[in-house]
């Protein structure tokens, strides 16, 4: 039953942090820089690329999704967490019974719902300007070459634009975990940044410690590679939706979900052993 | 219930300013014990320490040395707080929610059950006199309106323990006294009462007991009546005595073996003058829009 109710706040509080996300200026401009980026994508047709003017719009898409996801992700979190701590609605809120694991959740969940609805329409966009320019491109070639499948997977749009959302769910969480000791927002989004792009480049240090010789030095490297998640692990686009003879196995898109879930959970859990501590 | 609804024992707050670990001592050693069924004012001076102590007793914040119950539970336990209401100093909630919503919102926070949530909103919502305006933003609100809404959601899951902090301040005196209808009510069906203030003309005649804070620390506590009255003096209030009437009265309390210490004119105070002179205007506005509504 307790569990329950605490699903049931979990869930009252994520909404509200939602609401409060879409109302904000900033998420609404950035979602529309991001639609237009992926739109004008197709200012490219007049060159004339053939097929490979689906490839260009789908990592121009997939390059927005990830640079603007990223940045939402960073920022929406960090001004939601800090909204509530400014303002002290955070106050009356924990004076209830309420945990703070359950707080920390709630944000959480709010921002991440923020970032499935950012992903979800950037994808969607996507998806529409893809399918115009095939059936465009397939109405023009059609005579000339014999298709054996469609040029584009739009599952796999789809697909893809999930994992990069269990991606920024990983991004939050650390983001809240840095929020959780940190006192101001602009501190918070730098170290946040940071962190980001160490998970970005964090395959150079596997590389590298692939080539090591046993020592601290390698132990060093393998620890950071523990710490920090690879985010390299979620670009899987071109593979996805162009690689027609080989479609990206469940259990690999499996093992990406737990993944991101793990370190996902990791991260709320390390902010809460300091949120636990931070004097509201 | 025999445990107090708080019991506070030296208690030590320091709140580490600066960065060489220089502390800052907001509570100092402090022991209180509030009764159930009472209103307790915490008073003091600006950064005396009250909200500090507050916060402690809700365990938002951690005291540095000393234990603080409530009802006998911890106050670091969050079960300890489910029959706690709170209004926090000049409280701020989500700005685009009516104020129907917003105590809706925290009735299902306290886990009010669904059956129950659409009376308890309405009934606290009118106990603060906010029915005509439960519709609007919170937004629109004035700030005796947020402080009004603000105790609604305090009370909205029916806690048997509530906890003011300032809940007069940038009041005007018409909501400080509203406010302060609330709270004899709030004592009337049982509840126990703590407020922190630091205008205590308005806190006089409201609280049972008082303690007052001076840089933390404790510095009496005790009836109201009990700390403010001569214990060994009256006063007669009499009308239409004549000159000649007075001296054969002192000569009278002479011919008793007392002394007739000081003669004065009794006063209002400006509080109460302004509070009658503005119920009598807008009982007289009310008497004109009922005529001209029946015209
Ligand atoms: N989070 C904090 N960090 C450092 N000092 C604080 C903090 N909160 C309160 N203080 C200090 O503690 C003292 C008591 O503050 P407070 O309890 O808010 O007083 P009051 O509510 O009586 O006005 C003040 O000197 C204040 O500056
Ligand atoms: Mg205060």
């Amino acid at each position: 039953m307790s569990i329950l109710d605490s699903f049931t706040r979990i869930r009252l509080i994520a909404g509200t942090t939602f609401l409060e996300a879409v109302r904000q200026k900033f998420f609404n401009s950035l979602l529309i820089i991001s639609i237009a980026l992926v739109g004008s994508s197709t200012f490219f047709q007049q060159f004339d690329f053939g097929t490979g003017e689906l490839k260009f719009i789908t990592d121009f898409g997939f390059g927005a999704l990830f640079f603007f996801g990223s940045i939402l992700s960073i920022t929406a979190t960090t001004q939601l967490f800090f909204y509530e701590m400014e303002n002290r609605t955070a106050l009356t809120m924990l004076a209830k019974p309420v945990y703070k694991l359950e707080f920390l959740a709630g944000k959480f969940l709010g921002a991440h719902l923020l970032m499935l609805s950012f992903t979800f329409v950037i994808t969607l966009v996507l998806s529409a300007i893809l399918y115009w320019r095939d059936t465009a491109l397939v109405a023009r070639l059609g005579d000339e070459v014999i298709l054996d499948g469609p040029l584009v997977r739009y599952g796999d749009v789809f697909l893809f634009g999930f994992l990069q959302w269990m991606k920024f769910g990983i991004l939050a969480a650390m983001t809240l975990f840095v929020a959780s000791f940190s006192n101001t927002n602009l501190y918070t989004i730098i170290v946040s940044f940071f962190l980001l792009i160490i998970c970005q480049l964090q395959y150079i240090a596997r590389d590298a410690y692939s080539g090591m010789e046993a020592g601290w030095e390698r132990f060093l490297v393998l620890g950071l590679g523990l710490i920090f998640p690879n985010f390299q692990l979620f670009n899987i686009g071109d593979q996805l939706v162009f690689d027609v003879d080989q479609a990206l196995p469940l259990s690999t898109v499996l093992q990406l979900v737990g993944y991101g879930v793990i370190y996902t959970v990791a991260f709320l859990l390390l902010a809460q052993v300091n949120f636990r501590r931070r004097e509201i | 219930m025999n445990n107090p609804a708080i019991r506070i024992q030296n208690l030590t707050k320091d709140f580490s300013v600066g960065i060489r670990g220089v502390k800052l001592r907001a509570v100092d050693n402090l022991c209180l014990e509030v009764g159930d069924n009472e209103i307790f004012g915490l008073l003091g001076p600006n950064g005396s320490g009250k909200s500090t102590t507050i916060k402690i007793i809700l365990g938002l914040l951690e005291a540095s040395t000393g234990t603080c119950e409530i009802y006998g539970k911890p106050s670091k336990q969050v079960d300890a707080r489910r029959s706690v209401g709170f209004l926090p100093e000049a409280p701020y909630f989500y700005r685009y929610l009516t104020g129907r919503e917003l105590v809706r919102y925290y009735a299902r926070i306290c886990m009010v059950p669904r059956a129950q949530i659409g009376d308890a909103v309405d009934s606290v919502i009118e106990l603060v006199g906010m029915t005509e305006a439960a519709d609007r933003r919170v937004a629109t609100y004035s700030k005796g309106m947020l402080q009004r809404i603000g105790l609604a959601q305090s009370l909205v899951h029916d806690p048997q323990l509530v906890m003011l902090d300032e809940p007069t301040a940038g009041v005007d005196p018409l909501g400080s006294a509203a406010i302060a209808d609330i709270v004899r009510e709030l004592k009337r069906r049982g509840k126990t009462v703590l407020l922190s203030s630091h205008l205590l003309a308005q806190i006089e005649g409201l609280c049972d007991r008082v303690a007052i804070l001076h840089r933390g620390k404790l510095v009496r506590e005790g009836r109201v009546a009990d700390l403010v009255e001569e214990k060994d003096a009256e006063s007669l209030v009499v009308e239409g005595l004549s000159a000649e009437g007075r001296a054969a009265v002192q000569a009278a309390i002479e011919a008793q073996g007392a002394r007739l210490a000081r003669v004065e004119k009794p006063r209002l105070s400006l509080d109460a003058y302004f509070l009658k002179e503005v119920h009598q205007r807008e009982s007289e506005h009310a008497a004109n829009n009922d005529s001209e509504g029946s015209n």
